[in-house]
C-alpha cells in the first residue's frame, strides 16, 4: 500500500467534495451527487487486505467527517464499520465484476449513510424527513459513477483491479 | 484489535464536546481555504453559465500586475464600503450596530443540514447567535465559531430554531428549519388568515437584533395532517444562497 499516495488522493478527493464542485454535476430533486469518499472506501475495501482495508475505511471516514460531515465520529465510525465489513465480506465473496462492485457502492452508500444520519440524531442533531431520499440519491448516484471512478484510483494507486479475470 | 481501536477513536470525536472536534473542521476549512474557495467560484461560475473572460495579461510586468490587483482590492472595500452605508440607509436601526462582511468559504446545503462556512471569526468579534444577512434579508446565526473562520447555520438546516412573525400578525411563533432551501412554521391557530406569498420576519432578539427583519416569504399554506385546526407553513429564503458569495454579519453591540 502507498500510503503517502492515498493520504494525498483522499485529501484531494475530500477537498473537491467540500469546495462543492461536485454541484455542477448535482441531480434534481435533491440535489444529489455522488460521494466520491465512499466509492473510495469500497475501493480499498475490496482491493486491499483485511488491515489496510480497515485502515483505509476509518480514514476515508475521518476525512469525511471533517470535509463534510456536521458531527465529527459519525462518518468516521460508519465508514469505518462498513468499510470493515465489506473487507471480510469480500474474503467469502469476490465483488469483481462491475455490477456486482455498483451494488457494493450502492448498499454501503446506503448503510453508511443512515448509520451516520442515527449516530447524528443520537448526538442531538435534529432531522428531516426528505433525509432517506438524499441518501437513496447519493447511493445511486455513487453506485453509477463509481465503477468509471475506480478504473482513475486503480491507475492513481497503481492497484491492478482484475476486472476481467475469473476469482 | 485495530478495528476495537479505530472504533473507540470515532466514539471519542463522536462524544467528544463538539466545540472542541469543531476546530478539525475549521483546521481543515484554514488549511485548504485557497482550493475550497476556488472550487466554489467554479462551481457557481459553471451554474450560472457566464461568459468567459477575453482578457489576455500576455506581457505585463510583475509590478503592473501588482498595481492591477492592488486597485482590485481597493475597488473591492470601496464596494465593501458602499454596501455597508447603503445598508445602514437601508435600516437606520443598524447605525450604532458593527457590520462585518466575509467572504462564503465553503457552502453545505443538502437535505440534512445548511451551513456556510465563511473567512472571519472571533478575531474579527464575531460571536455565536449573531444574525447574518445575505442580499439584506437574515439568512441565519453565527452557530460555531473559531478565532478565524465561523459556521453560520442558515435557517433552514434542521437543527436551526428561530422566532419569527408572519406578515402583519402580531404573533410570534418558531420556525424550524425544513432541510434544503425551506423551513416549517407549525402550531399556528387556522383562524389567523395566512397567504402564500406573506412575508416572515426574524423577531427581535434584545442584544442581537433590534428590529424585525426580513427571512423569507411563505411558499405554502396547508392545514397541518396532525392537527388540522393549525396551519403547516412552508417558509422558502427571499435570497438564492446557494449562490451567495459573501454576507454579512450584524454585531448589535460592538465593543470598539
Amino acid at each position: 500500500m502507498r500510503w503517502f499516495r492515498f493520504a494525498i488522493f483522499v485529501s484531494v478527493v475530500a477537498v473537491l467534495m467540500a469546495s462543492g464542485l461536485l454541484d455542477i454535476i448535482a441531480l434534481p430533486p435533491s440535489s444529489s451527487k455522488p460521494n466520491l469518499l465512499l466509492i473510495l472506501l469500497v475501493f480499498f475495501a475490496i482491493h486491499s487486505n483485511t488491515s489496510n482495508a480497515i485502515i483505509t475505511s476509518f480514514a476515508i471516514g475521518f476525512a469525511a467527517d471533517i470535509s463534510i460531515g456536521s458531527i465529527m465520529g459519525s462518518l468516521t465510525i460508519s465508514f469505518g464499520l462498513f468499510g470493515t465489513a465489506l473487507a471480510y465480506l469480500h474474503r467469502v465473496i469476490a465483488i469483481r465484476k462491475v455490477p456486482y462492485q455498483a451494488f457494493a457502492i450502492f448498499i454501503t452508500a446506503f448503510l453508511t449513510g443512515t448509520l451516520a444520519h442515527f449516530l447524528a440524531i443520537l448526538r442531538g442533531q435534529s432531522t428531516v424527513s426528505n433525509v432517506y431520499s438524499a441518501i437513496l440519491g447519493t447511493a445511486l448516484y455513487s453506485a453509477v459513477v463509481g465503477p468509471i471512478f475506480f478504473l482513475l484510483v486503480s491507475w492513481l494507486m497503481r492497484i491492478k483491479t482484475h476486472r476481467f479475470g475469473r476469482h | 484489535m485495530l478495528f476495537t481501536w479505530f472504533m473507540l477513536t470515532g466514539l471519542i470525536l463522536l462524544f467528544a464536546p463538539q466545540n472542541l472536534t469543531n476546530d478539525l473542521q475549521f483546521a481543515f476549512a484554514r488549511i485548504f481555504r485557497w482550493p475550497l474557495t476556488v472550487g466554489k467560484n467554479i462551481s457557481l461560475y459553471a451554474r450560472t453559465s457566464q461568459p468567459a473572460p477575453n482578457a489576455t495579461f500576455d506581457g505585463k510586468s510583475q509590478y503592473e500586475n501588482h498595481i492591477a490587483n492592488l486597485q482590485e482590492q481597493l475597488r473591492l472595500k470601496q464596494e465593501e464600503i458602499i454596501e455597508l452605508r447603503m445598508m445602514r440607509v437601508r435600516f437606520p436601526f443598524l447605525e450604532n450596530a458593527g457590520l462585518i462582511t466575509a467572504a462564503v468559504i465553503r457552502s453545505s446545503i443538502n437535505g440534512t443540514r445548511s451551513e456556510l462556512t465563511i473567512n472571519r471569526g472571533e478575531n474579527d468579534g464575531l460571536a455565536k447567535g449573531q444574525f447574518v444577512l445575505g442580499d439584506n434579508s437574515i439568512i441565519g446565526t453565527v452557530s460555531d465559531i473559531s478565532p478565524r473562520t465561523t459556521k453560520v447555520k442558515l435557517f433552514t438546516d434542521p437543527a436551526s430554531r428561530i422566532a419569527v412573525r408572519i406578515g402583519n400578525l402580531n404573533i410570534d411563533r418558531l420556525m424550524e428549519g425544513g432541510g434544503k432551501d425551506e423551513a416549517k412554521i407549525r402550531y399556528l391557530p387556522t383562524k389567523h388568515k395566512v397567504r402564500v406569498g406573506d412575508k416572515v420576519l426574524a423577531g427581535k432578539k434584545p442584544g442581537f437584533l433590534d428590529a424585525s427583519m426580513i427571512i423569507g416569504v411563505v411558499a405554502r399554506c396547508e392545514r397541518d395532517d396532525r392537527n388540522p385546526s393549525m396551519w403547516d407553513i412552508t417558509v422558502k429564503p427571499v435570497c438564492d444562497i446557494e449562490r451567495l458569495s459573501s454576507i454579512t454579519v450584524i454585531i448589535m453591540n460592538p465593543q470598539n
